[in-house]
């Protein structure tokens, strides 16, 4: 049986599909049979960021609607053979998608897979529903702002009310709070909330924290899920993210600005900005 | 002198207690009248009638004889349960016995607590068992809620018909609801509004108060017009001359 996760957010353009394929992709490193489903039906990303947008035959949809096999859908990554992607379809929109559709297709993938990681679009609708519907557990993307929290805080409302889990009356969606884009210097500053205040409104177990960081944006146009960019800071986070949700306890980094040395305070250097 | 000195020897206890009790005012002494009407309910709201007691009172009708064990047999067929009767004249009292049924006397006999809520709900509580008859209070703790945990953005808490207390906070964005007091055991970041029916005599009580709106029977405060000395303490509001007092919990 598969673990199912799902990447959710409310608000859009914090970084979920980003997260997403760099948590699938660790976990697939990790030796984790891993598939990692779009469920941004219309607006397709997750293929762009995974670097497959060139070998996208057929997609979710076409499989719920009895098109296409899963087999045909499932497209094995470049890097590593225990990853797969489903991509999203493009020319269509999230009412393609029925509830008996997705089970089905969650239940024969539960079958092969260790983890099934559900990238959810924006919003609180339809689509973003269905994906966290099935959920095991989830994980909230946020960004330090204020409407980004007030966003996560409502989706953590549907989590708790619109699951399956809380239907059945069976144990609860495990949350994991994934704070994003966080930037020391602007926290500081007083232009970004702090960590602290974040998971004191959201009261979750925080499951990592990912520093704003240039190589984000780089290998998301490089189609190369940050997290194999084990240099950059971006990568490091998701890579402790991904060992924290595997059950390791890894202390958090990033958090604060870094100490500056001597030589940098002198020449004024060092700046990660 | 207590009835019950050792509860391991007796079998059973008496205990004042305050139960709702639906109140069925009849206006006619007509039971083919009172079916037609019931039938009409029973289609709107199928789940009131689930053996619900009921007391029938008979105050407003002006017979020295009613027609009692076949009205109590109506109400029956329509799943709903005669526990006692209120009011009516001496034979009225011995049938409703004879039936096995309680007798209260009419309303207007009973002392007055104080006074209560405005709107004041279909509910009735039965005489007490104990001599000493319970202070009435005015937000009765009867169709009260406990909350636990976090009460998120769009979430929606309510309480129609009593106190609703939230152990946990409440963020920006959840509304809490109470016909009477709210009271929460946490930060309050959301809204609050109680005595949401008119209960002029609700309040709100809070640890931390950082609210997005408080309200009191309809008389409410926006943050921008709460003191911001008073952010982040621990507060009772009460509505005072049509305003709403915000102080502090000493």
């Amino acid at each position: 049986m598969a673990k199912i996760i799902v990447v959710t957010s409310g608000k859009g353009g914090v970084g979920k599909t980003t997260s997403a394929a760099a948590i699938a992709t660790g976990l697939a490193l990790r030796g984790n049979k891993t598939v990692v489903i779009d469920f941004d039906v219309g607006l397709r990303n997750l293929d762009l960021i995974m670097g497959c947008e060139r070998r996208v035959v057929y997609d979710l949809v076409n499989v719920i609607q009895g098109e296409a096999g899963l087999n045909q859908a499932l497209i094995r990554d470049k890097r590593s053979e225990n990853l797969h992607i489903l991509p999203a379809s493009q020319t269509r929109d999230k009412d393609a998608l029925t509830l008996e559709g997705v089970e089905t297709v969650l239940a024969s993938l539960s079958e092969e897979f260790d983890y099934i990681i559900c990238d959810s679009p924006a919003g609180i609708e339809r689509g973003a529903q269905l994906a966290l519907y099935f959920a095991d557990e989830a994980i909230v993307v946020t960004n330090p702002e204020v409407s980004s929290v007030r966003d996560s805080d409502r989706i953590l409302g549907l989590l708790s009310s619109k699951s399956r889990r809380a239907e059945q009356n069976r144990d609860p969606i495990k949350e994991h709070l994934l704070v994003t884009r966080y930037n020391p210097n602007r926290v500081d500053d007083g232009d970004m909330l702090n960590l602290e205040d974040i998971c004191e409104i959201l009261a979750i177990n925080l499951i990592g924290l990912i520093p704003e960081s240039e190589a984000v944006l780089r290998s998301s146009n490089q189609g190369v899920p940050v997290i194999h960019d084990d240099k950059s800071d971006a990568g490091q986070a998701y890579a402790d993210t991904v060992s924290r949700l595997m059950g390791e306890d890894v202390p958090l980094r990033f958090q604060h600005v870094p100490k500056r040395g001597l030589l940098a305070r002198m020449f004024g250097g060092g700046s990660r900005r | 002198m207590s009835l019950n000195r050792d509860p391991a020897e007796s079998a059973f206890t008496f205990k004042g207690g305050m139960l709702p009790m639906t109140v069925m005012e009849l206006t006619s002494g007509d039971p083919e009248r009172i079916r037609a009407q019931l039938a009409g309910k029973v289609s709107q709201a199928p789940a009131f009638f689930q053996h619900t007691p009921v007391v029938l009172s008979v105050e407003q009708i002006d017979e020295p004889h009613l027609a009692l064990e076949r009205i109590c047999a109506v109400c029956r067929g329509h799943k709903l349960l005669p526990v006692a009767v209120r009011g009516g004249p001496d034979p009225v009292k011995q049938s409703a016995w004879a039936l096995g049924l309680g007798w209260f006397p009419p309303q207007e006999a009973r002392p007055r607590g104080i006074e209560t809520s405005a709107v004041e709900k279909p509910t009735e509580a039965p005489a007490e068992v104990d001599a000493e008859p319970p202070m009435v209070s005015t937000s009765a703790p009867i169709g009260g809620r406990i909350y636990r945990g976090t009460v998120r953005s769009g979430q929606q808490i309510s309480a129609p018909d009593g106190d609703l207390i939230v152990i946990g906070a409440v963020n920006p964005g959840a509304e809490m609801l109470a016909g009477g007091s709210i009271h929460v055991y946490g930060p309050l970041r959301g809204r609050a509004l109680a005595g949401i029916h008119g209960d002029r005599d609700a309040g709100i009580f809070c640890h931390d108060l950082h609210a997005e709106l408080l309200s009191v029977a309809g008389t409410y405060k926006r943050m921008e017009d709460i003191d911001p000395r008073m952010m982040g303490s621990a507060v009772q509001v009460q509505l005072m001359e049509d305003q709403l007092k915000i102080s502090a919990l000493a």
